[in-house]
C-alpha cells in the first residue's frame, strides 16, 4: 500500500554504482581469467602450484594466530570499556580505537620503530628483536590494527546486554557468575567472534606488512600479496585473477559468517538504551580487566610514540629533524615522481572527494533502508560486496574494466577515488546505522503534511537528527581515505602517489628515516581527524 | 457542528497492507468546522486511514474529496491537510518559537505576519515565555501545545490528530483535549480525532464513528451512537455487557445490572472480584453459563465466590456480530 517508487530515487544510484565499480569488473575479471586458463582444471593448476599454496598456508596462518591473539587480547579490554563507567571511560574507548584509523603502513613503521634493527625497544632489550621481522612483526603489526576492532565489537556486545535482565536474575538468586553466563556472556562473546573473523579477513589478507616485515623474499606473503605479485611481477594477470577468484571463495564464508554475528549483534536489545554499570574496585576481576587494558594502551601508545620519536630523533646519517627535510628534498621528488607536498595533496584531495562519495552513497543507502525495511537485507548483502573484496581484487578489478576507458594517465585518479569510497563503504554503512535508526517518521510525515516537499521533510526532520551521525561517518571514510595503500599502490601512476604509496617507496628502498618522517606526517593528519570525531562524543562503529 | 457543506468526502475508501486489507468501504464526510471523532481498539486501521487522508499512505481503492477536490492522488504538502501524531515529533533543532513558524515561512508568508500569528497561537495555548525554548526543555503537555500551535499556523483546512493524548498523564489529558477542542472550535478548523478512548471520543466529538473489524460500523452523534450501539461487538466496544437473552442479543451497561434478592429469578453468576472505585464499587462476575461480565454499583457487593442473581432494568436490542 506504500507508495512503490518511496526509497526507490535513494537506492537506485547506489545499486547502479555497487554493480558497475565492483560486481561487473569482478565479474567479467574473473570469467575472462578462468577462460585463459582453460576452466576448472586451469583453476586447480594455479591454486596448486607450490608459491600460490604457500601463500593460502601464510594468510590462513597468519590471519587465524592475528584473530586468536586479537580476541584474547581485545576481549577483557572491550569488557572493560563496554560494561563499566568510571572517570574518562569514554575518552578510553577513544584512545583505544586508535590504531584502527591509522594507516597500515604507519603501523608496520612502528613496529620498525619499536622491534626492528635499530628499534626503540629492541635497541634497550635485544630479546624483543624476535617482534622485529619474519611472522612475529607481522603479528605484531596485525594485533596493532585490530585489537581495537575486536575490542570495539566486545563493547557493543557488551553495551546490549540488558540492564533490566541481569538485575532480574541477581533478584531472583543468581550470583555474578549465572548474571554472565546467562545475560552478558553471550553478547561479548557473539562480539568478540565477530572482532576476531574481521581480525582474521584483514590479517590473511593483509598487503603491507608481509612486503615490508619478511625481508625481500616471498615467503611470508599472503594471497593478497601474491596475487599483487602475480599481476605486477610475475606479469601473469590471469594467474592472478584466478587466485583472486580463490581467495574470494575462501572468504566467502567468514565474511558471511562476520556479517551474521554482526546483525546479532545490533539485534541485541538493549543495545540503544543500555547503560554502563558502576566499576566496583573492590572486585580483583575490575583490577585485572583495568590492568589488561592500561597494557593494550601503552602498547599502542609506545606504537604511536615511537614513530613521532623517529621522525625528530638522529637516525644514521640523518640528524635531528633531518628527516623532515629529506621528505621534503628535491632527491626524494625525484625518486618519488612526484614531492612529498604534491603527495600530501593528492592524498587529501582523494580521501576529501571519496570521503564525500561514501558519505553520499551510504547515507542514499541507509535512507533507502530506513524509507523500505523489507529491502535491507538485499541491501545489506549487496552493499557488504566490498568486504568480500580485497583491496588489491577490487584494483586489480578496477584496472582491468577501467582501463580501456580512464587509461593510464592522470584520469586514474577517478579510479582511485570510487575504489577508496567502496572499501569504505561497509564501514561508514555501519556506523551510520545508530543514527538512521533514530529518525523519526512522525517528524518527517509531520513535515510533509504541513506543506514540505519529500527533499524538504528530509532537509528538515531528518537531516538535522543525522548530522552529527554524517561527520562522523565523513571524517572516518576520510582517515580511511588518508591510509589506503594496497589499491592506491595498484592503481595509481607517479604523478599521483600519495603519501602512503610514497612511504612505502620510500620504506622498500630502506630510505627509514625519511618514511618515518612521511609516516610522521600521515600519523598527525590522521590523529587530527580522530580528535575531531571524539570531539563532542562521535562514536565510530563496525 | 456539522454544517451543509462537506469540506471532506470520503468515498469507499480501502486500504491493504502487503495485501491483506486493513480497512475496507470506508465512506463519510465532515463538514466545515466539525469535530469527528472515530472511535476503535488497537490495530483496526485508524491510523492508516488517517495516513490515507494525509497522503502519506495510498489507498488501494476509493476516493478523497476535499473541498470538492479529489486529492486522493495528491502529495500530503499539497493537499492542505495536517496530520498530529501521538509522537509531538517537534523539530529537536528549533526552538518553539520556530517550530510553530515552519509552515508560514515554508509557505514564504511575510515575516511580520508570521511573528504575528505564532504570537497569537503562542498566546492562545498559552506558551508565552517559551518562545526560545527547545523541544528538550518542555514538558509532555507542553510539547504537545506547541505540536498543535505549529499545526493551526499551517492554516490546514483540516486537522487529523492521531491520539495525541495517549502517551499524556491521567490529569493533564483531561485539560489538554478540552483546550485543544475549544482551540479548534475558535478557529473554526475541521478536525479529524481518532482514539481508542471510548470517553475521550465521546466527549469530544461532534460526530463519532465506530471504526473494527475492517469497516466504520456506527457515525452519528455521540449520544446517539452510544444510546443505540446496533451490534454486540459495537456495544463491547462502548463498554456494554452484552448478553443472550430469550429475545435475543442484548447490551447492558455496567451501571445498569443490579443484585437480586437469592431466592429471585435472575441471571446466576460467581462473583470474581470485587473493591471499590472511587465512590463506586466495581464487580467482575462469571455467568453460570461462562460469560464475563462488569458491573458498577454505589450498594454494598458480595465477597469473591459468592454465587448471586442479577438483573436490570434497561437494556439495548444488538444484532449479532
Amino acid at each position: 500500500m506504500r507508495f512503490r517508487s518511496e526509497g526507490f530515487a535513494f537506492l537506485l544510484p547506489v545499486v547502479a554504482f555497487v554493480a558497475l565499480f565492483a560486481l561487473l569488473p569482478v565479474a567479467i575479471l574473473f570469467a575472462n581469467a578462468l577462460a585463459q586458463v582453460g576452466g576448472a582444471s586451469g583453476f586447480v593448476a594455479v591454486v596448486s602450484a607450490s608459491r600460490n599454496l604457500r601463500s593460502l598456508d601464510n594468510s590462513l596462518e597468519q590471519g587465524a594466530l592475528s584473530a586468536a591473539l586479537a580476541v584474547g587480547l581485545g576481549y577483557p579490554a572491550g569488557v572493560f570499556v563496554g560494561r563499566y563507567s568510571f572517570r574518562g571511560r569514554s575518552l578510553l574507548r577513544s584512545l583505544l580505537l586508535v590504531p584502527f584509523l591509522l594507516p597500515s603502513l604507519v603501523v608496520v613503521l612502528g613496529v620498525l620503530d619499536l622491534f626492528g634493527p635499530s628499534g626503540v625497544v629492541s635497541s634497550a632489550l635485544p630479546a624483543t628483536a624476535w617482534f622485529g621481522s619474519g611472522i612475529p612483526a607481522i603479528i605484531a603489526a596485525n594485533l596493532f590494527f585490530n585489537v581495537p576492532i575486536v575490542l570495539l565489537l566486545t563493547a557493543t556486545g557488551c553495551e546490549g546486554a540488558s540492564v533490566e535482565l541481569e538485575e532480574t536474575v541477581a533478584t531472583l538468586g543468581g550470583p555474578p557468575s549465572r548474571a554472565y553466563r546467562e545475560v552478558w556472556a553471550r553478547p561479548t562473546w557473539v562480539g568478540a567472534a565477530a572482532g576476531g573473523l574481521l581480525t582474521f579477513l584483514f590479517s590473511a589478507l593483509s598487503f603491507a606488512p608481509p612486503l615490508l616485515l619478511c625481508g625481500a623474499s616471498a615467503r611470508c606473503y599472503t594471497l593478497e600479496a601474491q596475487v599483487y605479485a602475480l599481476d605486477q611481477t610475475f606479469l601473469d594477470p590471469n594467474a592472478a585473477a584466478v587466485l583472486a577468484l580463490a581467495m574470494v571463495l575462501l572468504l566467502l564464508l567468514p565474511t558471511a559468517v562476520y556479517l551474521a554475528l554482526v546483525s546479532r549483534l545490533r539485534a541485541n536489545p538493549g543495545r540503544r538504551s543500555a547503560s554502563p554499570r558502576p566499576i566496583d574496585w573492590r572486585a580483583p576481576a575490575c583490577w585485572a580487566l583495568a590492568l589488561e587494558t592500561t597494557l593494550v594502551l601503552l602498547a599502542e601508545g609506545a606504537l604511536l610514540a615511537a614513530v613521532l620519536y623517529r621522525t625528530v630523533a638522529p637516525t644514521g646519517h640523518y640528524g635531528a629533524g633531518a628527516a623532515w627535510a629529506a621528505l621534503f628534498s628535491s632527491s626524494t621528488t625525484d625518486h618519488l615522481g612526484v614531492s612529498a607536498l604534491g603527495a600530501l595533496g593528492n592524498t587529501l584531495f582523494f580521501a576529501v572527494v571519496a570521503a564525500l562519495l561514501a558519505l553520499l552513497l551510504s547515507v542514499a543507502s541507509g535512507y533507502a533502508v530506513v524509507r523500505r525495511p523489507d529491502r535491507a537485507v538485499a541491501l545489506g548483502l549487496l552493499l557488504f560486496v566490498p568486504l568480500l573484496l580485497s583491496p588489491v581484487v577490487l584494483a586489480f578489478a578496477l584496472s582491468s574494466f577501467w582501463r580501456p576507458f580512464v587509461g593510464t594517465g592522470t584520469n586514474v585518479w577517478t579510479l582511485v577515488i570510487v575504489s577508496q569510497a567502496i572499501l569504505a563503504l561497509p564501514f561508514a554503512l555501519q556506523s551510520l546505522e545508530i543514527p538512521l535508526a533514530g529518525l523519526s517518521a512522525a517528524a518527517r510525515d509531520t513535515a510533509r503534511t504541513l506543506g514540505a516537499t519529500s527533499f524538504g521533510a528530509f532537509l528538515d526532520a531528518d537531516l538535522p537528527r543525522v548530522r552529527d551521525g554524517l561527520v562522523t561517518v565523513g571524517l572516518f571514510a576520510f582517515a580511511f581515505g588518508l591510509g589506503e595503500f594496497t589499491a592506491t599502490n595498484f592503481l595509481v601512476p607517479p604523478q599521483l602517489t600519495t603519501l602512503p604509496v610514497a612511504l612505502y617507496a620510500l620504506s622498500e628502498v630502506r630510505l627509514f628515516p625519511v618514511a618515518d618522517a612521511a609516516a610522521g606526517l600521515l600519523l598527525l593528519l590522521s590523529l587530527a581527524v580522530f580528535a575531531v570525531i571524539t570531539v563532542g562524543g562521535r562514536r565510530v562503529e563496525l | 457542528m456539522s454544517s451543509s457543506r462537506s469540506l471532506l468526502e470520503v468515498r469507499n475508501l480501502s486500504a491493504a497492507w502487503d495485501g491483506v486489507p486493513v480497512f475496507q468501504d470506508v465512506s463519510f464526510d465532515i463538514g466545515e468546522g466539525e469535530f469527528l471523532v472515530l472511535l476503535g481498539p488497537n490495530g483496526c486501521g485508524k491510523t492508516t486511514l488517517l495516513r490515507c487522508l494525509a497522503g502519506l499512505e495510498r489507498p488501494t481503492e476509493g476516493s478523497i474529496l476535499l473541498d470538492g477536490r479529489d486529492v486522493t492522488r495528491l502529495p500530503p504538502h499539497e493537499r492542505g491537510i495536517a496530520l498530529m501524531f501521538q509522537d509531538p515529533a517537534l523539530f529537536p533543532h528549533r526552538s518553539v518559537y520556530e517550530n510553530i513558524a515552519y509552515a508560514p515561512l515554508l509557505k514564504r508568508r511575510p515575516t511580520a505576519e508570521v511573528k504575528e500569528e505564532v504570537g497569537r497561537l503562542v498566546t492562545l495555548l498559552h506558551l508565552s515565555g517559551f518562545e526560545d525554548r527547545r523541544p528538550d526543555q518542555l514538558s509532555g503537555g507542553e510539547l504537545q501545545r506547541v505540536a498543535l500551535a505549529r499545526t493551526l499556523a499551517a492554516r490546514p483546512r483540516l486537522v487529523l490528530l492521531d491520539e495525541p493524548f495517549a502517551s499524556i498523564d491521567v490529569e493533564l489529558k483531561a485539560e489538554l483535549r478540552s483546550e485543544f477542542r475549544q482551540v479548534l472550535r475558535a478557529s473554526g478548523t475541521s478536525a479529524i480525532h481518532v482514539t481508542h478512548d471510548r470517553e475521550e471520543g465521546l466527549f469530544l466529538g461532534d460526530r463519532v464513528g465506530l471504526l473494527f473489524d475492517g469497516g466504520l460500523h456506527a457515525l452519528g452523534r455521540p449520544s446517539d451512537v452510544f444510546g443505540s450501539p446496533g451490534t454486540a461487538r459495537a456495544a463491547r466496544f462502548l463498554g456494554y455487557n452484552v448478553l443472550a437473552g430469550p429475545a435475543g442479543l442484548v447490551g447492558v451497561l455496567p451501571t445498569d445490572l443490579q443484585l437480586l434478592p437469592s431466592a429471585a429469578d435472575g441471571l446466576g453468576a460467581t462473583v470474581l472480584i470485587a473493591g471499590p472505585v472511587g465512590r463506586e464499587n466495581q464487580v467482575v462476575l462469571r455467568t453460570d453459563d461462562g460469560q464475563r461480565l462488569e458491573m458498577r454499583t454505589t450498594g454494598s457487593v458480595p465477597l469473591p465466590g459468592a454465587h448471586v442473581r442479577l438483573g436490570w432494568e434497561r437494556s439495548v436490542r444488538l444484532a449479532p456480530d
